[in-house]
């Protein structure tokens, strides 16, 4: 079993695409020679060639009319936006045109259209390179939305967005390229929503995404310490949400907390929340927990970035607050 | 199309009931009208009768509490498809019509009310813009988006039975529903005090409560009894009416004219007539004293005080199962003798257990008369939102001073009328009772 990185199985799932499929290429910037910002596409133009690995001018709004062009036209375009920052330029393809074809076409058309993007803090880049906006796109009927937390689940994950019929807005967390996960030489799809419980607990469930499955699980081998036995489970794709598997998990734990990077006011974790005590409210014993980063730009100084995301003790502390006794 | 059986709401704040039998089998005819199930609400116990004729295709709660609105069965034509979970209360979650997970299938939603508020023909109106020409169409769309709304409203589950609310986890909520534990009775060891599941498995189990310094009962000598919805009702209420800051005041009426007039009132009776009592000629004086003291005929609201036009005399009356308080109604209008067959039925009722919920509605004013016991006197606690409530003791003979000096062996009746003092003031109160006893001490004035 090979031992691939984040980075190589999203590189992996395209190749194979790619290689099996002759609708699948890939587009975005800087992402042929140079091999992307983050080097997912290094070697791709070797092997694909210009046609298939195409470099695009500083335009995420081009970017994505493009993809969703070539998609409409049969084509499974896999665009890259270099950080979901730039999304906010892109928004108008993908809101309003993306997520709105098939419907307003009486299914006459599709966008089987994937725009992967990434970003996240912990390198210090600043306000406007590092945020987490996964929470804008599943507000918008018509997209699916993922957030990958493992090589494994990157690889799966992605083979089923460039094979689903709409637009799937694919994120990637850039602290997380680096980490390495054992996987089998032959692909397995993973289907879009459907969560992964990371570990087994019955005391609080801990529903967490992208970088803060890691923390949350950090924090789990914390808590087990103390004698809280703690639950993890990553939705891994936020649109559709798997909802039975975070609410049979509550049933049995009784208690829940959400953590997710991004901001923690109207984040996706008020979702979680409201699906939780809407479905599971006689199942709860505590407030559901929130945990996310502060109301506030990111800001360069790394001692204040770290202040303001969250970490595994901020899960951690979380986890106590369900299980917390005055008496 | 099959027609679904709901518990109804029978009265002002009954927020579920019990059903204790149905008297139709699945499979039965069922005429519109015609009894159908036994409900116990936390007042009365009656026959529900069917609202439709047809078939009683299912019963879906055969037994045990239900929250107002549940589905409990189904009335419909033979062999006709049913389509109702057992017992379930629909979620309402609200999944049909949605675009199923962002995902949009071939262009098509769902829900057919919602297809047809779409379905415009483009020739109206420029594309795209909203505007007052689809303003039908908008209008269906906009009642099909209501009447689902409308499964999505739930009754709010009975409350914890203690007046004021207890703060406790939803599933410490649940546990202590299911195991008939009150959750007022335990201690909370969550933040804030609240209980949480621990605190109420812990209590199910009889574990002690980490109250301190309870000392342990000895064993064999408790009886549990468990509550009756009849017997929480009569605690949440009466704990609820403590609350309220209350007074009394005390007053003896001569009881003599109005023993006289019952001595030739009850030799008056014919065959089959209720015999009047001198509690008839009681209620009768009050609700005629409260006609003329409308502030004491009145109702706390809130966030208002409301007097009523009527005065609807309820008469405390024991049963096996504690106390209940029929009412007689609009008792002003009435005379003697129809007080007498009006209390006559009510208290049969009651002891029977027949009351309906209109039996136990609406009452301004309340009558409690411990006389026939022997109690000289006594306090009785307020039945809000009632501003009052008047305590009655026996009549007993008493000796009173006569103008010559000397002294008299006349019956005396002790009165204590308890009032909210909220609603109510002291002058006010006095002033009513003053009414009361000139009635009880000369029954002409109240002609």
């Amino acid at each position: 079993m090979p031992e691939l990185s984040y980075r190589e199985a999203v590189r992996d799932a395209l190749s194979q695409a790619m290689r099996k499929d002759e609708d699948v290429f890939i587009m975005g910037e800087d992402i042929a020679e140079m091999g992307g910002s983050m080097g997912v596409t290094q070697g791709m133009l070797d092997e694909f060639g210009p046609d298939r690995v195409r470099n695009t001018p500083i335009s995420e709004i081009a970017i994505v009319g493009t993809g969703i062009g070539a998609a409409m036209q049969g084509m499974r375009p896999v665009v890259e936006v270099m950080y979901e920052d730039f999304l906010t330029v892109s928004m108008e393809q993908i809101v309003n045109q993306a997520a709105k074809h098939r419907y307003m076409s009486g299914g006459q058309l599709k966008v089987p259209l994937t725009v992967r993007t990434q970003g996240g803090a912990g390198w210090s880049p600043g306000a406007q390179h590092a945020q987490q906006v996964e929470a804008w796109f599943v507000h918008v009927p018509g997209l699916k939305v993922v957030f990958a937390s493992t090589p494994t689940d990157a690889r799966g994950l992605l083979w089923s967005a460039i094979y689903d019929d709409n637009p799937v807005i694919f994120f990637e967390h850039r602290t997380l390229y680096g980490l390495k996960e054992e996987m089998s030489d032959e692909l397995e799809p993973i289907p879009l929503g459907q969560a992964r419980v990371h570990r087994q607990g019955e005391d609080v469930t801990v529903v967490a995404t992208g970088r803060l499955v890691h923390e949350a699980l950090a924090a789990a081998e914390e808590a087990e310490k103390e004698g809280v036995s703690v639950e993890v489970i990553d939705p891994r794709t936020l649109q559709p949400l798997d909802e039975d598997a975070i609410v049979g998990s509550v049933k049995k734990t009784n208690r829940c907390v959400v953590a997710h990077e991004a901001v923690t006011r109207m984040g996706f974790g008020a979702e979680i929340a409201a699906v939780v005590q809407h479905q599971a409210f006689d199942w709860l014993d505590a407030p559901v927990e929130r945990v996310g980063a502060k109301f506030a730009p990111l800001p360069f100084a790394p001692v204040m970035e770290e202040y303001v995301v969250p970490h595994a003790k901020d899960v951690l502390a979380a986890i106590q607050r369900t299980v917390q006794r005055d008496g | 199309m099959a027609d679904e059986v709901k518990l109804p709401r029978l009265g002002q704040g009954m927020e579920s009931g019990t059903i204790v039998k149905w008297l139709k089998s699945e499979g039965d005819q069922v005429e519109k009208g015609e009894p159908l199930y036994e409900l116990d609400t936390d007042k009365v116990t009656q026959e529900v009768e069917a609202e439709v004729a047809g078939v009683l295709l299912k019963i879906t709660v055969p037994q045990g509490e239900a929250d107002v609105g549940t589905t409990i069965a189904v009335i419909g034509e033979q062999d006709e498809d049913v389509n109702v979970e057992d017992g379930n209360v629909e979620d309402g979650n609200g999944e049909d019509g949605n675009v199923e997970d962002g995902n949009v299938e071939d262009g098509n939603v769902e829900d057919a009310s919602v297809e047809t508020a779409l379905e415009v023909s483009d020739d109206e109106q420029e594309e795209g813009s909203p505007g007052p020409a689809r303003e039908a169409e908008r209008e269906r769309g906009r009642e099909a988006s209501a009447s689902e709304q409308i499964t999505e409203i739930r009754t709010p589950a009975q409350g914890n039975g203690a007046g004021a609310r207890v703060k406790a986890s939803p599933l410490a909520r649940r546990i202590a529903r299911d195991r008939g534990i009150e959750l007022g009775s335990l201690r909370g060891t969550g933040p804030e005090g609240r209980v949480v599941a621990e605190d109420v498995e812990r209590a199910a189990a009889g574990g002690p409560t980490p109250a301190p310094g309870a000392a342990p009962a000895p064993p064999g000598d408790i009886e549990r009894i468990p509550l009756t919805s009849v017997r929480r009702t009569i605690a949440r209420r009466l704990t609820e009416a403590w609350q309220a800051p209350a007074f009394q005041i005390a007053m003896s009426a001569d009881m003599t004219r109005a023993q006289a007039l019952h001595d030739r009132l009850a030799e008056r009776v014919k065959e089959g007539e209720a015999k009047p009592t001198v509690t008839d000629i009681l209620t009768k004086a009050c609700a005629a004293a409260l006609m003329r003291h409308r502030a004491v005929n009145a109702h706390w609201a809130e966030d208002a005080i409301e007097l009523h036009p009527n005065a609807n005399v309820g008469i405390a009356v024991a049963i096996d199962a504690g106390l209940v308080v029929p009412v007689i109604h609009q008792a002003e209008r009435k005379t003697i003798a129809e007080l007498a067959a009006a209390r006559a039925d009510i208290v049969t009722r009651a002891r029977e257990g027949k009351l309906r919920q209109e039996d136990l509605d609406g009452g301004t004013f309340t009558i409690s008369n411990l006389g026939m016991f022997g109690v000289e006197q006594f306090v009785a606690v307020l039945n809000p939102p009632q501003a009052a409530i008047l305590a009655v003791g026996a009549i007993e003979r008493k000796a009173v001073p006569t103008d010559g000096g000397g002294f008299e062996a006349r019956p005396l009746m002790t009165m204590t009328l308890t009032c909210d003092h909220r609603t109510l003031d002291g002058a006010t109160a006095a002033d009513f009772l003053r009414t009361v006893k000139a009635f009880l001490e000369e029954p002409g004035l109240m002609l």
